[in-house]
């Protein structure tokens, strides 16, 4: 059945990471009657293996609710879930454009975390009524009072307005559907004769192709209507149209304010973009819905195989992760020491972290990934420009830094950082910013106890370790949110690693000058750990240009031999050799040294403090 | 087959490769074939029974069996050893799927026996002359075969060996270990310092040709003083032949679970390549030849049994988790010793699994067990190999490579399961 426009809501669950969106979500299919008891399972929304594994959300959902409220009329509810890491912040905004509404969800125990106040400033960014819900006031630990008037006195408004949930127990979930009845605006519409349908999301699919995700603005969608993609101008009809609710149900009809997706022979992801307008095909809309950035890449890494007769399989796996992930990008690049490989851009070390578990899932290639660092640009010296050499070139690999004399100067990329912290620890965030090279721009006492920091911050600060750091200096009590705020000049060095006397190219970094030489005595100190002795002694040094500036020997393997052949039992003996064999063939050989894969990462694990 | 009087007798009358009384020959017959040739098959004997456990071992060992139990067992093993002999060399080998009803080859001549352990000499002296002389008449020994037993040090007396030899024994191969009662005790044993320097005199006496003595390296709390007078003591016991292996910490071994749990220092890998280097240099100055990874000998008087293993050789399997050989064919023999007595006893075939091995595992096979051996191995056998590795590693001056043959230099002996894992392609 389609929904006039007034009894139609659209709006999305913000929160902190893990202040219970997903759940909260659950309890709503449950009260609409959507899932039976027999099928439901925590976090239904939470599909992917990777999200269920992790107890995470990764991907936005949408799902179609319909609702009798107290006034005894019917309304549709759309209800996006979205993903609280900061890594899928971009989920966020796209889920946000498809929204009038908002609940703000707090974990009543926690209270107004990072995450929070910036989803918080989107949705009143995008203008969207935001309803602050409390969660979690089951647990012994809550505050709702507390935390209501946090809330209130950032929002403004009564404290003893917001509503408490446990969307564990589903208590009081009923109010928070009223309310959204009662204070989300129904969509409007232009009705010029156009259509308009923003695209919030496209998967592909191997069966059906690229499956979009729209929200209809004006107009609408029927199955067999010839549609336009306004961007990329690709034309087709479509195929299928449904909605999401919570499994997919064919309809044949979207009208404004709905949600749904549809098919129509897409090949690419990129072919239906996120933040593009569908449109029609014989009458296009003169002007497409405002759309929105692609999220850029954060983190850079090298993806090798390690073996290099998988490069092509390597490049097939990548081009397939793609069509379904179109915010991660790849081109090849070669190392001296790695041969072949792909330098990939990742959101962050989760999302880096969920692409190489996805690789070696589902493809099972063997690969060594190097140590992630962020992008950088550097001006060259006017007069060392080579003929055709652009002015400013963009740095993603460090082995790629020109040579000092070549550079001007180099920025690299910072970011608006927002921590809250409880105030006893405020002493300890401060000085750890102060050791990543942060500068304050303010403080704020949200309550007494309660402080909110924001310091600007060279992403390659804080990109890596620093959360942990955070994590452990405030027992837990911190959080963090970033976003890119620009670049920004910096004096920083290339530090090289060498090992038998030869550079390894895979094992160089860029850091400030100033941390170069602590970086380097960590890092061969670390990578003596990690590399296993060889059959000859191997040194490791440090290097900044042609000078030393750490050295370490990993000495020689002594022994490796087993004394008996244990009578006649060869079996065993040869058992034994075929494992070391295959754990051989996990390794990297770089020149006659045999480096284990950790090694490559050992960046990461060096203490920066 | 035609029974046979005595092995003296029997060895003069024994077709096959040209044999002849050991003292007339070169000093190293076998050493003339080098690497590359089929040695002369032979047979090991398992026999399980200890007095008690030693720490470190995780040999298949059954401690506190009586006397009825290991007459028992003697017979159990000649009724084994029958029903092979019977069923002839093609039993053994890989099944092909045709055929069968041509009667097979008759056996091939065997070169050496090996009745090992475990302590064999826990059996009565009478038990073991009579598995003896069982073997020599089931099967064609060669003139010069080598008949080793193994033996604790506390449980022979020049007596008990003169039975051996009488039975046709050529060789003992004592486990001396240590030379010190604070190593000795480290090692869990029960004899005193003196008894293998006095069972090799006993040995000598007997009339044996051979006698060799084991060692263990790399005991925690052994001085390299120690370990350099042990192997003067060795020497000094008169023996021609010595193994020196390092201490292996083997899983499920009471020592495995005093370093996991009691904080029981673990052998160390570069203690034990300087115990190990030591004791090549100390042997060699006495007159020692290395032939293998553990092994040292006065000329002619390396172990040809062992040298058989190392030369990818056949073997039979006789006794309790007794491992077997035979072209191609790995097999070994239940383990718990009453499981393979019920199975010998009702005349079945007491096999507890086997592996057929294709040509890759069997090339596999020739390098590391070759690369062991002074005698190294040849190309030919293990081609292909990694030549980017092998150029690598003869660069670094661990591996000798003359083109035709492989093999470890002085400085490559410690790292010897290295440069094969390193060289399989
Ligand atoms: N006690 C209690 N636990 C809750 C409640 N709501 C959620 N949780 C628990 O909090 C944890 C996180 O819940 P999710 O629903 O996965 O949180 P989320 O906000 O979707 O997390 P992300 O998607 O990773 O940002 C789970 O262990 C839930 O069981 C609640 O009302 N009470
Ligand atoms: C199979 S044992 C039997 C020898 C005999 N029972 C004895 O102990 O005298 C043969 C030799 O292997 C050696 N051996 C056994 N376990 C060992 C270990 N864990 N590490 C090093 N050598 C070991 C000992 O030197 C022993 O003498
Ligand atoms: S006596 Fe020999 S076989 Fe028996 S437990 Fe000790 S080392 Fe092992
Ligand atoms: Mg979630």
């Amino acid at each position: 059945m389609s929904y006039p426009l007034d009894r139609i809501r659209n709006f999305a669950i913000i929160a902190h990471i893990d202040h219970g969106k997903s759940t909260l979500a659950d309890r709503m299919l449950q009260r609409t009657g959507l899932v039976e008891p027999r099928t439901f399972r925590d976090q239904y929304l939470d599909r992917m293996d990777l999200e269920r594994e992790r107890g995470i959300t990764i991907k936005a959902q949408a799902v179609r609710m319909p609702f009798t409220g107290a006034d005894g009329q019917d309304y549709l509810l759309n209800l996006i879930d979205t993903p609280g890491h900061v890594d899928f912040a971009y989920e966020v905004s796209r889920a946000m454009n498809a929204c009038e509404g908002a609940i703000l969800l707090v974990d009543a125990a926690q209270g107004m975390q990072a995450q929070t106040i910036a989803n918080l400033y989107v949705a009143i960014e995008a203008g969207l009524e935001v309803i602050p819900v409390l969660n979690k006031i089951d647990l012994p630990a809550a505050r709702p009072d507390e935390i209501a008037a946090e809330i209130a006195s950032l929002l403004g408004g009564d404290p003893d307005d917001i509503l408490a949930v446990s969307a564990k127990t589903g208590e009081g979930v009923e109010a928070v559907l009223e309310r959204i009845v009662e204070r989300v605006p129904a969509p409007a519409t232009r009705d010029d004769g156009f259509t308009r349908a923003l695209i919030f999301d496209s998967i592909y699919d191997s069966y059906r192709g690229v499956i979009t995700y729209v929200r209809v603005v004006d107009g609408e969608l029927r199955p067999r209507q010839e549609i336009r993609l306004a961007a990329t101008g690709f034309h087709n009809e479509i195929d299928e149209l449904a909605v999401l609710s919570p499994e997919p149900r064919p309809v044949d009809r979207l009208g404004p304010g709905e949600v749904g997706f549809f098919t129509a022979a897409i090949k690419e992801v990129d072919q239906a973009r996120v933040g593009d307008t569908v449109t029609g095909h014989a009458d296009p809309a003169p002007d497409p819905l405002p759309g929105y950035r692609e999220p850029t890449p954060m983190v850079f890494s090298g993806l090798y195989p390690v073996d290099s007769e998988d490069f092509p399989d390597l490049r097939d796996a990548l081009d397939r992760l793609r069509l379904n992930d179109a915010s991660f990008t790849f081109e090849p690049e070669s190392s001296a020491a790695l041969g072949f490989g792909f330098r990939c851009g990742f959101l962050g070390l989760l999302h880096m972290e969920i692409i190489s578990e996805r690789l070696d899932r589902e493809y099972d290639i063997p690969l060594v990934t190097t140590a992630p660092n962020v992008g950088y640009e550097v001006d060259l010296e006017e007069r060392t420009r080579r003929p055709g050499e652009d002015a400013t070139i963009r740095v993603s690999n460090p082995a790629d830094l020109p040579d000092p004399s070549r550079i001007a100067e180099i920025r690299e990329p910072v970011v608006d950082a927002m921590i809250i912290t409880p105030s006893a620890y405020v002493g300890t965030v401060m000085q750890l910013c102060e050791q990543r090279r942060g500068s304050l721009d303010s403080m704020d006492y949200i309550t007494e106890e309660r402080v909110e920091l924001r310091y600007a911050l060279p992403l390659a600060e804080i990109v890596f370790d620093f959360f942990d750091r955070l994590k452990s200096g405030t027992r837990g009590y911190a959080s963090l949110d970033y976003e890119p705020s620009g670049l920004t000049v910096a004096d920083l060095v290339r530090v090289d690693i060498l090992l038998n006397g030869e550079p390894v190219d895979a094992f160089s970094a860029i850091v400030h000058r100033e941390k170069a030489y602590e970086y380097g005595k960590a890092m061969v100190a670390r990578l003596k750990e990690l590399i296993p002795r060889q059959m000859f002694d191997v040194p490791v040094q440090a290097a900044i240009g042609a000078k030393i500036i750490a050295r370490e020997t990993i000495k020689a393997r002594r022994k490796d031999v087993l004394a008996k052949c244990y009578g006649g039992d060869v079996t065993r003996k040869r058992k034994l050799l075929e494992k070391q064999k295959e754990g051989k063939r996990k390794m990297k050989a770089v020149g006659a040294v045999e480096i284990p894969q950790e090694a490559f990462v050992a960046a990461l694990s060096v203490g920066q403090d | 087959m035609p029974a046979a009087p005595s092995p003296r007798q029997r060895a003069a009358e024994a077709p096959g490769p040209p044999v002849g009384s050991r003292a007339a020959e070169a000093p190293d017959p076998h050493a003339a074939r080098g690497a590359g040739e089929a040695p002369a098959p032979g047979v090991y004997v398992h026999v399980p029974f200890c007095a008690h456990r030693c720490g470190y071992c995780n040999f298949a060992v059954d401690v506190g069996a009586d006397a009825g139990l290991r007459r028992r067992y003697t017979d159990g093993v000649l009724a084994h050893l029958a029903a092979v002999a019977e069923a002839g060399p093609r039993a053994l080998a890989p099944q092909t799927h045709h055929g069968g009803e041509a009667p097979g080859p008759g056996w091939p001549v065997l070169g050496s026996v090996f009745v090992g352990g475990g302590t064999p000499t826990l059996l009565d002296p009478g038990d073991l002359a009579r598995l003896l002389t069982g073997l020599v008449e089931a099967l064609p020994l060669a003139a010069d075969a080598e008949v080793t037993v193994e033996a604790n040090p506390e449980t022979v007396d020049e007596a008990s060996l003169a039975t051996l030899a009488a039975a046709g024994c050529t060789r003992v191969s004592i486990g001396a270990q240590a030379f010190e009662p604070a190593t000795l005790a480290f090692l869990d044993r029960r004899h005193d310092p003196e008894a293998p320097a006095r069972a090799a005199a006993d040995a000598r006496r007997a009339g044996l040709a051979s006698v060799s003595l084991d060692l263990i390296y790399g005991v925690p709390g052994q001085t390299p003083e120690q370990w350099e007078a042990g192997l003067d003591a060795a020497l000094e016991a008169g023996v021609d032949h010595l193994s020196c292996y390092a201490l292996t910490l083997e899983r499920n071994t009471p020592y495995a679970r005093a370093v996991a749990l009691d904080g029981v220092p673990a052998p160390d890998d570069d203690v034990a390549a300087a115990r190990m280097a030591a004791a090549g240099q100390r042997l060699r100055r006495a007159g020692l030849r290395r032939y293998e990874v553990s092994n040292w000998a006065r000329p002619g008087h390396e172990s040809a049994h062992n040298r058989m293993y190392w030369r990818g050789g056949d073997y039979l399997a006789l006794g309790a988790a007794a491992h077997g050989h035979w072209q191609g064919r790995r097999w070994w023999n239940l383990r718990p010793t009453q499981r393979y007595l019920a199975r010998v006893e009702a005349g079945q075939a007491p096999t507890g699994g086997q592996e057929i091995l294709d040509e890759a595992t069997r090339r596999a096979e020739r390098l590391l067990l070759g690369l062991r051996t002074a005698e190294g191995v040849a190309r030919a056998e293990v081609t292909p190999i990694d030549e980017e590795a092998a150029a690598a590693l003869v660069a670094g001056g661990l591996l000798a490579d003359d083109g035709a043959v492989l093999r470890v230099t002085e400085a490559g002996w410690a790292l010897a399961d290295g440069l094969a894992v390193r060289l399989l392609p």
